[in-house]
């Protein structure tokens, strides 16, 4: 890809040792893939290896064979989209929630700066809080299920998204502020084209660090109250000692966030091109 | 030559939690229409406070600022105001960060405006670069985009706040002649606050030493030099007893802070 982008021109064309650079990075890069792969290969390879000369008992562990089995009986009985459905869609309405939400409470602290000061110290607190120790209030307030679970999710990911994003709105340059001023700016102009795009950078690493924490978030929730679900599996399996449907829904856990963050990435590399 | 800006008799307080913090103190002077002035002094003198006085960033305890004998305005078109550094916004293009004024204050002429800005950038080479980022423009290429950006406005009266500090020596001497020949060219007048004595001298008519801290006018020094450019102008034979002149009232508002 990158040698694609530099290829040389006939009338530059590059030393010998400009082309000995660029093999090397080439070269990183794919060691670099290699590697990543030879991992995960290793941890599928011996897994099933232990569980198979039972090195390790697959009652407890599992085996990646198990688990595949596992998840092919439930796309056969069509179970499975309905749990990754449910969880998804709790995940996805929370972290849009919540850093929707959070933004905008950003927002209002940046343009009230008597208010971010009265407001200071319960953000503080609420920040440090286990958000866990909300549950069974969450569940008495909100009821169980559904609502609860998203409320879990958004709970964890709104301080950490208004911190972030107030934090960025008020690191803002002051010499640019006073720029805008100069040419007149009022204080809207200067949120939505100097403070609003100044952030983005912080706004896509919050986006990074939401879709970890609404995963939590959401999985939590699925703990405490919920009938369906990869949380509700993993609950049910460990419950019944299926360990291989605890499993399935782990690794179905791994990619679906792999895949969420994966999006964020193109998002930022969009953002930057 | 007609007054253009008349300091007179200004005070200005800044609070602090410590303190009441006295910035200017019967601050007096003038600039004339289509001058160059230079503001010197000791660092934390608040030459930077008089710029932001004049651009209605600040408001004044007590006295006058005139801007062509009526008291300034705090929003004030004629006024341009441009910084230490370039601040041009890196998400925005060279097109969108010269407009910016004209997007923010949507003047009736704005069409009129958009192209002085074209003709702006075509005339400093800068019009092949509209499309890109300012990360793909050099140090001084930044400097002429934010001092376009500025001029796009039409004002009479630019305030340059040590527009050159963060360059290195040489391109400061090239971006120094460059901005001297575009004001000189769109005949605009203009206050320069400086640390740079020999800046100051190879661009100015007029050169205004303050004090420390409360800043009021020791010394000014009427500037004679001959030469079209301020690199030329630094060949002057009289351009070192200028700067020693002024360095002398400068050295010693130093030892007295």
């Amino acid at each position: 890809m990158k040698n694609k982008k530099i290829k040389p021109s006939p009338a530059a064309p590059y030393s010998k040792a400009h082309e000995k650079y660029l093999k090397k990075l080439a070269n990183d890069k794919i060691f670099v893939i290699c590697f990543q792969i030879l991992i995960l290969v290793a941890i599928i390879g011996l897994w099933e290896l232990f569980a198979a000369t039972s090195v390790v008992d697959p009652f407890f562990v599992s085996s990646p064979s198990r688990v595949f089995n596992m998840f092919i009986s439930m796309v056969q009985d069509g179970s499975i989209w309905q749990h990754i459905g449910i969880t998804l869609l709790e995940t996805l309405v929370g972290f849009v929630i919540a850093t929707l939400g959070g933004t905008l409470i950003a927002i209002l602290l940046w343009w009230n700066r008597r208010l971010r000061k009265i407001l200071e110290p319960y953000i503080v607190v609420i920040n440090s809080l286990p958000k866990i120790a909300l549950g069974p209030i969450i569940i008495l307030w909100v009821g169980s299920g559904m609502s609860a679970i998203i409320t879990m999710c958004v709970l964890i990911c709104i301080v950490l998204t208004t911190i972030s994003m107030l934090n960025a709105f008020i690191s803002c340059d002051t010499d640019k502020i006073q720029l805008m001023k100069s040419m007149h700016a009022n204080k809207f102009q200067i949120f939505w084209k100097l403070i609003l795009p100044n952030a983005t950078n912080e706004f896509i690493s919050v986006l990074k660090i939401n879709v970890g924490m609404s995963w939590v978030g959401t999985i939590m929730g699925e703990y405490l109250s919920s009938s369906a679900g990869l949380g509700y599996l993993i609950v049910y399996g460990s419950q019944i000692f299926n360990i291989d449907l605890v499993m399935t829904s782990t690794v179905l856990l791994c990619l679906l966030a792999a895949a969420m963050y994966f999006a964020i990435c193109m998002l930022e590399k969009w953002h930057k091109r | 030559m007609s007054t253009l800006l008349e300091f007179k008799d200004v005070n200005f307080f800044y609070q602090t939690k410590n303190a009441e913090i006295h910035a200017l103190k019967d601050l007096s002077f003038c600039v004339d229409n289509q001058s160059f002035t230079s503001i010197v002094g000791p660092s934390g003198s608040g030459k930077t406070t008089i710029l932001s006085l004049i651009a209605g960033l600040l408001n004044k305890s007590s006295g006058q600022i005139l801007l062509n004998g009526k008291e300034i305005e705090p929003k004030n078109s004629q006024i341009g105001y441009m910084f230490q550094r370039d601040h041009l916004f890196e998400w925005r293009n060279i097109w969108q960060n010269v407009t910016l004024g004209i997007e923010l204050t949507k003047p009736k002429d704005a069409d009129k405006k958009k192209q002085f800005a074209r003709d702006l950038l075509k005339k400093y080479d800068l019009y092949d670069f509209i499309s890109s980022k300012p990360r793909a423009l050099s140090g001084g290429m930044r400097q002429r985009v934010a001092l376009i950006r500025t001029l796009v406005m039409q004002p009479t009266l630019l305030l340059l706040d040590e527009p050159f500090s963060a360059l290195d020596f040489q391109t400061r001497l090239k971006v120094c002649d460059d901005v001297y020949q575009i004001i000189k060219s769109e005949q605009k007048t203009a206050i320069l606050v400086t640390h740079d004595i020999s800046e100051a001298i190879s661009m100015s008519d007029k050169v205004i030493v303050v004090s420390s801290r409360p800043a009021t006018v020791k010394h000014v020094q009427m500037l004679n030099l001959n030469g079209e450019t301020p690199l030329s102008r630094r060949e002057d034979p009289t351009f070192g007893s200028y700067f020693d002149l002024i360095w002398k009232k400068l050295t010693n508002e130093k030892q007295k802070d």
